[in-house]
This record gives C-alpha cells, structure tokens and sequence, in this order.
C-alpha cells in the first residue's frame, strides 16, 4: 500500500473524533470516505497530511520522494490577489522547486485551466480554483493524493469534470487518490473501494459496488406503460405512467428489471438507484 | 528558508494593503511636515518667549532638524501602530485565507515557515523605517533647510546643524529597535491569536499599556531599567547634552533579548499547534 493509516485516535477535548480509524489505499486506486458532516472526514485527512498529530495510531507512506503526499482539504487555499501561474510558481518555490513559467502553463493545461488569463485568481469560478488547487498539490509529483469534500460548491458540470479529471491521474499517472464526500453519489461511480465514517468509527468499507448495493433499497423508473405492469405493482407504487419507485426486495435489481422490459406495452430508459447514506451509518451489518 | 523568505517578500509586495502602509507612513510624514510649516513658528515663538529677553537667537530654529526630530517623535506611537497592523497582517491573512495550510500541505517545515515569517517581518520594518528616514531628512532638509536644533528634555538643549544631524541619526537608529520590536511582538500575537481583528486590537492595547508604563515607576531598579517598556524610549537619551552611551547600548542588547524571546515564544506556539 502507498498509505495506511493505522488505528488513528484523536479527541479534542474530552470530545472522541476519532476511534481507531484504519484504511489503506494502493498506487493507481481511488478510495472514497464517506461519511455525514461532523463524521471526523477532515480531521482524518489533517492527520494524513501531517497538518494535525493524532492521540495514537500511526500512518504509514510507502514512498522517498520528496513529497510523498499532496492535498487539498475543503476549499482549495490560494493566494487571491496573484494569478494562476504566480500561485503555482509560489507554492513551487517554497518546497524548492524552481518552476518557469512555460512549465507553469503546461501544468495549467494538465488540470484544464486557461494559460492565457492573467488576472487575480480571487476572479476564478470554485470550479476553476479546485483545479488549479489540485495542480499545486500535484506540483512535485507525489505518488498520492488525498482531497477533501472536493465537490464542495461546484455546479453539476463542475463536478463530472472534476470526477474525470481526478479519473485520469489515478489510470495514467498511477496516483493513489483518497477523496471524502458526504454525499454519496458523487462518490459512487468513481471510487474503487469505499469506507463509511461515522461518529469517528468506520462503520463499513469494501468495493463500491458492494456499498452501494447496501445502501440502496429502492430505483427510481422512468420509461412507459407503467400504470399497466404487473411487476411494478408488486414491487411498488407506480407514481404515473412513465415514472415509479420500486423496491426489489428478495429479488435482484437485474432480475427485476429484465421481466418489467419483457412485459408488452412497458418500455424501460433510464433506472437510477436511490443511494440512502443513513443505510450505512447503522451500526449493525445490513 | 531562502526560498520561502523570498516568496514571502514577493506576496508582500503583491498586496495592495502594504501600499496602504506606504502611504500611511508618508501622509503622516506629511501631516507633520504641514502643521509644522502652519503653526511651527507660533509654537516656537511661545516655547522661547521668555529666553528671547535672555539671549540672542541666530538662525531659524524652525529648521529641517527639528522637523526631523517631530517626525522622530511619530515613534511613540503611531509608526509602532501601523507597523503592528500590517505585519500581523502578514499570519493573519494567511490563517483567514487558510494558505497556512496549503502551504504546509508542501514539503515545508512548520520551523521554516515561521522563520521565514519573522524574518519577513524585520526585513518589512526595516526596509519601511529606511523609507521613512530617507524622506524625512529630504523632505525636511529641502523645505526648511539647515540650523540648530532645539530640543526640551529636562530642560532646553541646543545643538549645532552638524551634532543635530548625528544625533537625530543615532535616534532613529535607536528607535528601529524599537520599532523592531513592536513588529517582532505584534506577529507573535497573530501566532497566538490568528484571527486579525483580535489580533490588531491586541496590539494596539499592547502598544497603549507599554507608553502608560513607560512614566510608571515601579518602585525597583531593575524593573525601572530593564523592563520592556522602560526600554522603548532610548533614543530620547541621543538628546541629552552627555549622551550615555554605554546605558543606551545596554538597553538596546536587552530590549533585542526581548524581541528574540518575543519571537521564540510565537515560534513555539507555532510548531506546537495543530493547523486546524
């Protein structure tokens, strides 16, 4: 593994934030932790990144570069009133690299900034912020990454390019990326496995396939002819004729869907699980 | 460090609120130059009514010297104020803008960083305090020209152009120390406090408490001598007939023992916490 956090504790005050709290993550992996607000994400995230000391617990980096680790906790924190390649040469040079300003813009373009502004980067949409945060936390090649509720104020758009774009570092540089949300549907179809935070336990973790089928009891239909299904009725309550909700129960999702698209008259186009994050909270197995 | 104390000159440069500063210290050079153009003679008319009838005066005492020596004075309090505000501006901002922590998400020591801070710190005060001497003497010099100084400590003392010009640089030598001081304490306070309003706030009691306690005697040698505020006025004693060296040099060593200490503390502080 490239990092592992092993069995971190940390109370603020007499207040417990975190219990013994394990993960690990391997070189090339998306690893998502999710967990309500208050769940102890950030406080975690600060201990791997050498920003907060945990009470007990170690964690463990699987590297000798120079920087091991590059981050972004919450909001990416930029210096406002200097531009996008002057925040980049800045941060460059104060862990000694010495960046021109053509390499500058050629690390803008990785992260899909524009190289030709040049106004404060106070100007630039949050969107445009996590990018340029997360092209100064990759400044120095480390071999992990480890972001913070990243999708924190941007728009829909913002957020699928944000989740490709943190796609292609982990495929084509092999970079380890750990990544937090409360929600979890930004999380679902870009994360190889998932750990559950809550109350400063992890409460599950596995692939997210798995997670996902746990946290899901019920799909949203649309499609057509579903006043008329028998199938539907069983498994739920059509809402009209071309949308319901349905819980499989003991059946499977696939075997559920495949008898409703055999019945005549029903046509199926789009099925979207109804991710329930409360499901996973629960201390007891589900 | 010298890469992290170059970025730091670099952003300090970058902001507007360090122009502010500039300007700040100019319009009160300014203001001081003005009233004494205005009213000046007035004032020094009153001031040697009753020698006139004595003595014979020579020359305009309303000179380029004593100007000079008004401009000095603006180190009781309001150069220590604005140098205070804009420094611990320096932490302050980068707690509210959270790029502590950005920073610190790089390969760079806790150590380090707030090295390079107090550095950057003393390197701004005095390269404000060389602006302020270089205009002064200029402006004063070329506006109201040269002559003696006449300064009232404990008495009236006269000094010819050439002893008034060599003084007054020793004093504002002197009170650079000072000067120095103020900022060194007024970023430990943004160590301890990291919020700005708090923190400027702070200083500013901090600064008003220590000229209350400059007059107050405290009934010892030792506090009267070596406590801090007692050591923030020693580039008065340049005005004396006999300037004591030697104490003013003890006392300078002493209060740079104190800015360190100042400066330790903040860096422990520092290193200490947790970056939340």
């Amino acid at each position: 593994m490239i990092l592992e956090a092993a069995a971190i504790s940390k109370s603020y005050g007499s207040l417990p934030v975190l219990k013994e709290v394990s993960l690990g993550l391997e070189r090339g992996e998306i690893c998502g932790l999710i967990g309500p607000n208050g769940a102890g994400k950030s406080t975690l995230f600060r201990i791997v990144l050498g920003l907060v000391r945990s009470d007990s617990g170690q964690v463990y980096l699987d590297s000798q570069a120079r920087k091991p680790l590059g981050g972004i906790i919450e909001k990416p924190a930029l210096y406002g009133y200097l531009s996008a390649v002057e925040n980049l040469r800045v941060f460059a040079r104060v862990q000694g690299m010495r960046l021109s300003r053509p390499e500058a813009r050629d690390l803008l373009e990785q992260v899909g900034l524009p190289i030709d502004r040049h106004d404060p980067v106070r100007n630039y949409s949050m969107g445009m912020k996590q990018r340029l945060g997360l092209a100064i936390a990759l400044l120095n090649a480390p071999g992990c990454l480890v972001l913070d509720e990243p999708f924190t104020g941007l728009d829909p758009i913002g957020i699928r390019d944000l989740r490709e774009l943190v796609r292609q570092l982990a495929v084509e540089r092999q970079i380890g990326i750990l990544i937090s949300s409360h929600n979890l549907s930004e999380l679902g179809d870009l994360c190889d496995r998932l750990y559950v935070l809550h109350k400063g336990e992890i409460r599950h973790s596995g692939p997210t396939r798995e997670i996902l089928r746990r946290a899901t009891l019920k799909y949203q239909l649309y499609g057509r002819g579903f006043l008329g299904s028998p199938t539907l009725s069983e498994a739920g309550e059509p809402l009209s004729d071309t949308s319901a909700l349905i819980s499989p129960g003991p059946h499977s999702i696939e075997s559920l869907l495949a008898r409703v698209a055999a019945e005549p008259g029903v046509g199926l186009s789009a099925c979207i699980p109804q991710l329930d994050l409360a499901l996973l909270l629960e201390k007891q197995p589900v | 460090m010298r890469n992290l104390l170059s970025t730091e000159l670099f952003r300090i440069f970058r902001q507007r609120k360090t122009y502010y500063a500039i300007i700040a210290v100019f319009i009160l050079e300014a203001i001081i130059m003005i009233s004494a153009y205005m009213q000046g003679r007035e004032i020094l008319d009153l001031f040697l009514e009753n020698l006139t009838d004595t003595f014979e005066f020579n020359g305009n005492l309303l000179n380029g010297n004593l100007i000079v020596y008004l401009v000095l004075n603006s180190f009781w309090f309001h150069i220590p104020l604005i140098l205070m505000v804009v420094v611990s501006g320096f932490l302050t901002s980068e707690y509210q803008d959270r790029t502590v922590e950005a920073v610190l998400l790089q390969p760079v020591s806790k150590l380090k960083f707030i090295g390079a801070k107090y550095m950057a710190a003393l390197l701004f005060t005095a390269f404000m305090l060389a602006l302020l001497i270089v205009t002064t003497f200029l402006f004063a010099y070329l506006v109201f020209g040269d002559g003696d100084l006449v300064v009232y400590l404990e008495g009236l003392s006269f000094f010819e152009p050439h002893e008034a010009f060599s003084r007054l640089v020793w004093a504002f030598a002197s009170g650079s120390g000072t000067m120095l001081f103020y900022a060194v304490v007024s970023l430990t306070l943004a160590v301890l406090l990291r919020e700005a309003t708090a923190t400027w706030i702070v200083a500013a009691l901090f600064l008003l408490v220590t000229t209350l306690l400059l007059r107050f005697d405290f009934g010892s040698e030792g506090l009267n001598t070596y406590f801090f505020p007692k050591l923030t006025d020693t580039w008065q004693a340049l005005f004396y007939v006999e300037v004591p060296w030697d104490a003013i040099l003890t006392k300078s060593l002493v209060l740079l023992g104190y800015s360190a200490l100042a400066a330790l503390l903040g860096i422990a502080v520092f290193i200490k916490r947790d970056i939340t």
